[in-house]
């Protein structure tokens, strides 16, 4: 009884206080230097710490209710180990670069990296927030295609698509606006969808039906995609003066939905709410539906799922669709934006690309994408920062490249981190021993 | 427990050890717009003139990138510029306007310097301008040295002419119209007949170089065309390869690009240098001036064709001179837009470009 | 007593695993040695070590009473080692000396010598009554040709000591039969043999003694003249094994499974790689379809399941033409089906058991409700089948299925479609790679179902399998139903020759 108490004294405790040093760490000790509102950021700073408090608090009731855990055999934990591993491997290179390139300021210069969305506390935090979402999207496509089995290069196209059609109806339906403003802006964001699902569904058909590789279908259709936003926005919304497309009507814009009043001063505004709601979505999709399991079964392995009776045409195109319609989703979020415009360049627009890395560090997991992607807008907003010290943008660019490069590179450590785990729980091994030899032999 | 030590160690190495770190000040600041500083083009000119001036005077200067196009974003460069000790921010290109128009009421203390552009709300059907003593903007004649260009070239003996856009935007028509005006005056003083080709007066519809723009100018080399003036930024680039291919000439655009390629008879130049140079005299001088728009040509040294570094055959420095003086004092009064330029030629057996190609709204 | 090779004591580790502890085994020369264990007992973890792929952790390894390190393949070879893999290692369009010199060339002046190489294979062939033609191409000669290739590839490399790993999977009764000879030969000219093998007859033909491995331990070695077939199981297994199939006669009753001139074409190869076909299976009785593998089984069973289109001809299955039907309506109207290749149709590796067991079901009403996964239902479904069929894993129904025992991936494989309780049941070489006591256990359950009034349809690569459970047996052969026998009356002897295609009966 008396260590049950004290058990559960200490798990809280541990919780309570973890909470209230990241409080005092980041909220306190900078407000004593800045004369800012110091009754709103300690409102804001209980209510973070109070979350990190709660996560600890159940991280360690989970530790003491499975004490048997084997973390060599959580998938999770040897997963997230690898991301973690890899993001470290990715963060030293950043620093070796730092080193080689202006060894005075390398380490500050890194712990500002490292800080990322934390500079300028709840400013920058809304703003790491606010520039991750377009990449957490366009990584759930890339990803949610990669669970069934497809590689969807052409997120960067479906985004485009979206992103047109978003702004189309922002600037010409202002009408519905008068309406109800969400409706317009809803009614755009859907669309967008609905565009980039129906320009996603285009290699998901061909690869169904005619057995053309996706990934070539795809990244031609990106060019088809830019050439033919080109002509759309010169066509029809084309602000001639300044060589973009026409300003969105207000009621077109993003809603800020409040965040403003945690995050003052950022740039945040609603995308974030929807980045979230289709992170759960897909993640209910592909974890607890009918439909998930097909998905999944035919992207493990698409013979079995045929074995099984399962329709791996239709699903494919499915996937596809989903897949292209969160990257025509991305791009309505990205320029419902006062003050952002789409322009008709030759470029193809390269958060799509980005999305493959963010896909790849995240595990192809709606929530491991959502992290990922948050770790992108942290180390951004970071190099945004470091510009303050003797760096140049151009290096700082390639800091962040290297960074990310590494991580989803050094997914490969994964095995490495398996095995250690497995040494330090060797005794909770069982299963049998495993005939690897001839088939090493066979090579 | 020791592990926790090493998290708590990690932590205030991180955020704490960070703050003590003295950082730089640099007053002199620069926002890239959407290309990079070697775009070879705004943000080049720009730059370089900074870091000479800069350079002569024992000044710091430093410039930023910001996190994407957007007036928010330039809007936070700024800040962060400031922050990082700017006293006087250098942002060029149009697309600061709305940022600068926020910027010069939230830095009253702060100096702008905004090229090619007038600070205005960020609406697009209410353009309400607004100029603060602190921001400078600075706009350049364009036209004028559209229209050097075409009078070098055609007295130079070219007469065969075509002439690419990057984009229809107003300060990329000026140039077109001034080299169309340029042209035909020196072929009239020459009474030579020059001619634009058939479809040799396009905008590309992008300022970065392509295979396509390529091709197209490549086509109308070995159709007859025996000069292209590029006012298409780095697009540019592109002529020039064509032009190699072709052994033909190209005229370059903003900025003295004659090192870019053999094939650069020579550009015409705004003085981005110069007139950054000048605002940042003034600047140290205490005497810097806001509230108004500067505009650059001929009378205050805003325009000029490179002649050190120009390939002429004929064409001299006199012969510059002297068109030069005739826009410096007036005699010659170079057109603006299109309507003008019809009543600058006046003369209706002309067979010059359209209005809607020279307006680019053919597409 | 002179040995040849001998492994002390050898441990060999993997993360977690002890893949061999405290090994020891000790080759005469001129002997011929069995390694007998079952899947996973440790077998190819011993070999490769002596074959240098693995470095031991304990024990010394001695080559004729010298300690030796061997480090790699090619230190195996220099010390006279070689094997005969599994699966062959030669290059088709390349002739018998071209595969048997490569790698081991002999050049003058940057020219193959072939005409040297080719005496010393004939006389090698001479010697050993292999009777391989040197000149010809591989991709002419049969199987069991080509395992003689193999042999002589280590002959020429002058191996003293030959290494069979599982060599009779592949062959026909009649090249068993030419193997154990060649083997006994080899012996009687001084070479000394280590057989890997789970098939006890085999040992008891041609081995002098036997070395028994069960889950990585070393059990003891015997001598096979004197000991039981019985009691070596034993050894392997760890328990009492039953070798007699039981089973009472059958009562076939209706017809369930009607084929029809059934003929499935190959575009790759422009033929016909199943042609004719006309079969029916009865309720009540089990069907079996023998034959040498790669005679057009895996294309009839996929055109009958359909996972393949046929050309022509007709499926019928309870009185109802399913021909064109998907694999979703075939598996509804009352298809069950133990594919031939678990890992490529069988199961999804990276799903979870109780995932996998519904991989048909999903969609029930059982297990979903408006497009959700009914999770309880899922477990349950995975506890009572687990319980049931008595699959064994790691972490119950929640392991991967990637991490199970090739036995117990099995039986979650029949479990499933035996609990779906169809008609039909059909099971393409459902003992595959399974040790003794899991095929013992597979052929109950078949014969249960047959015993349940289903009708089950077995393709079989092995004759003990297909002269065991069967009630009738059909051979195939290029395609073509070549005989229909009745295992009480057919020799194996006799069933061989069918399937090499030396003897058919006019249909």
């Amino acid at each position: 009884m008396v260590e049950k108490i004290k058990n559960y004294f200490i798990t809280n405790y541990l919780g309570i206080s973890t909470g209230f040093s990241l409080f005092l760490f980041i909220f306190i000790i900078p407000q004593l230097f800045e004369d800012s509102d110091l009754i709103i950021s300690l409102i804001r700073g209980i209510i973070f710490s109070i979350v990190v408090g709660y996560l600890v608090y159940k991280f360690l009731l989970f530790r003491r209710n499975n004490p048997n855990f084997v973390p060599s055999e959580s998938k999770l934990v040897v997963d997230a180990g690898g991301s973690l591993v890899a993001i470290i491997v990715g963060l030293l290179f950043g620093l070796l670069l730092m080193l080689l390139v202006n060894p005075g300021q390398a380490f500050y210069g890194f712990s500002i990296i490292l800080r990322g969305g934390l500079n300028r506390n709840f400013k920058s935090l809304g703003d790491m927030i606010f520039f991750s979402v377009p990449i957490i999207l366009t990584g759930l496509s890339v990803a949610f295609a990669f669970r069934t089995g497809l590689f969807n290069i052409g997120a960067t196209g479906q985004l485009t698509m979206g992103a047109f059609v978003a702004v189309f109806i922002g600037v010409e339906w202002g009408a519905l606006g008068e309406i109800h403003p969400l409706l317009h802006w809803g009614t755009a964001l859907l669309f967008a969808m609905i565009a980039g699902g129906l320009f996603g569904a285009i290699p998901g058909l061909l690869k169904a039906y005619r057995n053309v590789n996706e990934v070539v279908a795809s990244i031609m259709l990106n060019y088809v995609a830019m050439y033919l936003n080109t002509m759309l926005i010169v066509a029809y919304i084309y602000n001639r003066d300044y060589a973009r497309a026409l300003d969105i009507e207000e009621t077109a814009i993003t809603p800020i939905m409040n965040l403003d009043l945690i995050f003052p001063g950022s740039a945040i505004n609603g995308g974030i709410v929807v980045a979230v709601i289709v992170v759960i979505i897909l993640h209910i999709i592909l974890n607890k539906t009918t439909f998930g399991y097909e998905l999944k079964a035919v992207g493990f392995n698409r013979n079995a799922s045929k074995y099984a009776g399962m329709n791996s045409k239709r699903n494919i195109v499915y996937a596809m669709m989903i897949s292209g319609a969160v990257a025509g989703l991305a791009g309505g979020l990205m320029f419902l934006v006062a003050g952002k415009h789409l322009k008709p360049e030759n470029i193809l627009i390269p958060e799509g690309f980005t999305g493959i890395a963010i896909s790849l560090l995240g595990l192809s997991s709606p929530i491991g994408v959502l992290l990922a992607g948050l770790f992108y807008g942290s180390l951004q907003q970071g190099g945004y920062y470091l510009q303050l010290l003797n760096f140049t943008p151009e290096i700082i660019d390639i800091i962040i490249a290297v960074i990310i490069y590494a991580s989803a590179l050094g997914l490969v450590l994964q095995k490495f981190v398996k095995m250690i785990l497995k040494r330090k729980f060797l005794e909770k091994e069982d299963g049998e021993p495993q005939d690897l030899a001839v088939e090493g032999s066979d090579e | 427990m020791k592990k926790l030590l090493l998290v708590v160690a990690a932590l205030v190495l991180v955020f704490g050890l960070g703050a003590c770190s003295k950082v730089d000040e640099y007053e002199i600041a620069m926002i890239t717009d959407s290309g990079g500083i070697d775009d070879e083009s705004f943000n080049q000119g720009t730059w370089e003139g900074i870091v000479e001036f800069a350079e002569d005077n024992d000044l710091t200067y430093k410039y930023y990138k910001p996190l994407e196009v957007s007036d928010a974003a330039y809007l936070d460069t700024i800040a962060l510029a400031i922050e990082g000790g700017a006293k006087i921010v250098v942002t060029p290109g149009y697309l600061f306007e709305t940022s600068i128009y926020e910027a010069q009421d939230l830095y009253p203390d702060v100096y702008f310097v905004l090229i090619d552009g007038v600070p205005h709300e960020p609406w697009d059907d209410d353009t309400a301008f607004n100029t603060a003593d602190n921001t400078l903007p600075i706009l350049f004649n364009e036209h004028e040295a559209g229209f050097l260009a075409g009078y070098a070239a055609v007295i130079d003996g070219y007469r065969n002419l075509g002439f690419t856009g990057g984009m229809a935007v107003p300060a990329v028509v000026k140039f077109g119209v001034g080299f169309i005006a340029g042209a035909y005056y020196a072929a009239a003083k020459l009474d030579v007949d020059i001619v634009f080709g058939d479809d040799t007066y396009h905008y590309f519809g992008d300022f970065a170089p392509s295979d396509n723009f390529k091709n197209m100018a490549s086509s109308w080399y070995t159709t007859g065309t025996e000069i292209i003036f590029s006012a298409a930024g780095g697009a540019g680039a592109s002529v020039m390869a064509a032009a190699a291919d072709n052994s033909a000439m190209m005229i370059g655009v903003d900025i003295d690009q004659a090192d870019q390629s053999d094939t650069v008879l020579t550009s015409a130049m705004k003085q981005l240098g110069n007139a950054v140079q000048q605002a940042l005299q003034a600047y140290i001088d205490g005497d810097f001036v806001g509230g108004a728009a500067s505009f650059k040509g001929a009378s205050n040294d805003g325009v000029a064709l490179p002649m050190d570094t120009s390939r002429f055959a004929t064409f001299s420095v006199a012969q510059y001179d002297a068109i030069y003086a005739l826009l410096v004092d007036g005699t010659v009064v170079v057109p603006a837009d299109y309507a003008t330029l019809v009543t600058f030629l006046d003369d209706a057996t002309l067979d010059y470009p359209s209005q809607a190609e020279v307006e680019g709204t053919t597409e | 007593m002179e040995y040849i090779i001998e492994m002390l004591n050898i441990t060999k580790e993997f993360p977690g695993i002890k893949a061999n502890d405290n090994v020891t085994l000790q080759l005469k020369k001129g002997e011929i040695h069995a390694l007998l264990g079952e899947n996973g007992a440790g077998k190819s973890t011993l070999m490769s070590v002596l074959f240098g792929l693995y470095r031991q952790e304990e024990g010394i390894i001695k080559v004729r009473g010298e300690e030796v390190v061997i480090d790699s393949p090619n230190d195996a070879n220099d010390y006279g080692i070689g094997m005969v893999h599994q699966h062959f290692k030669l290059v088709h369009n390349f002739s018998v000396v071209e595969n048997i010199v490569l790698g081991f060339e002999d050049t003058q002046y940057g020219f193959m010598k072939y005409e040297e190489a080719t005496e010393k294979i004939a006389a090698l062939s001479e010697k050993y009554k292999l009777k391989v033609n040197p000149k010809e191409l591989i991709s002419n000669i049969s199987v069991g040709m080509q395992q003689r290739v193999e042999i002589l590839k280590m002959l020429y490399r002058d191996a003293e000591i030959l290494i069979f790993d599982e060599p009779t999977a592949v062959l026909t009764p009649q090249e068993i039969t030419e193997l154990m000879s060649i083997m006994k030969d080899l012996a009687s000219e001084g070479k000394s043999i280590i057989l890997i093998t789970h098939k006890l007859k085999e040992i008891k033909e041609v081995a002098d003694r036997c070395s028994v491995l069960r889950k990585g331990k070393y059990i003891g070695t015997v001598d096979v003249k004197t000991t039981s077939v019985e009691k070596m199981a034993e050894m392997m297994v760890g328990r009492e094994v039953s070798f007699v199939v039981n089973k009472v006669d059958s009562k076939p009753t209706n017809t369930v499974l009607e084929v029809n001139d059934l003929s499935v074409y190959n575009h790759r190869l422009a033929k016909d790689v199943v042609t004719d076909v006309s079969f029916e299976v009865k309720a009540g009785e089990i069907l079996c379809i023998a034959g040498i593998e790669g005679n057009g089984q895996t294309q009839l069973i996929e055109a009958i399941t359909g996972l393949r289109n046929p050309s022509k001809g007709k499926i019928v299955l309870n009185s109802e033409d399913i021909t064109h039907c998907t694999v979703r309506n075939r598996n509804l109207a009352g298809v069950s089906h133990i594919p031939e290749d678990r890992h490529k149709h069988g199961l999804v590796l990276d799903y979870s058991l109780e995932q996998n067991l519904i991989i048909q079901t999903y969609f029930d009403k059982k297990f979903q409700s408006r497009g959700f996964i009914k999770f309880d239902a899922m477990r349950d479904n995975a506890v009572t089948l687990i319980e049931k069929f008595d699959i064994r894993s790691g972490k119950g129904a929640t392991t991967s299925a990637r991490s199970m025992s090739g036995g117990n991936q099995q039986k979650v494989i029949v479990a499933r479609e035996i609990d779906r309780d169809t008609d039909l049941l059909i099971a393409v070489q459902p003992t595959r790679g399974l040790d003794v006591g899991a095929i013992e256990y597979i052929h109950k359950q078949l014969i249960a179902q047959r015993d349940a009034g289903k009708a089950v349809l077995l393709v079989s690569l092995e004759l003990e399998e297909v002269m065991n459970v069967s009630d009738r047996i059909i051979v195939m052969y290029e395609g073509e139903v070549v005989g229909e026998f009745d295992p009480k009356v057919v020799t194996e002897n006799e069933l061989g020759l069918y399937m090499a295609g030396s003897k058919r009966s006019d249909q």
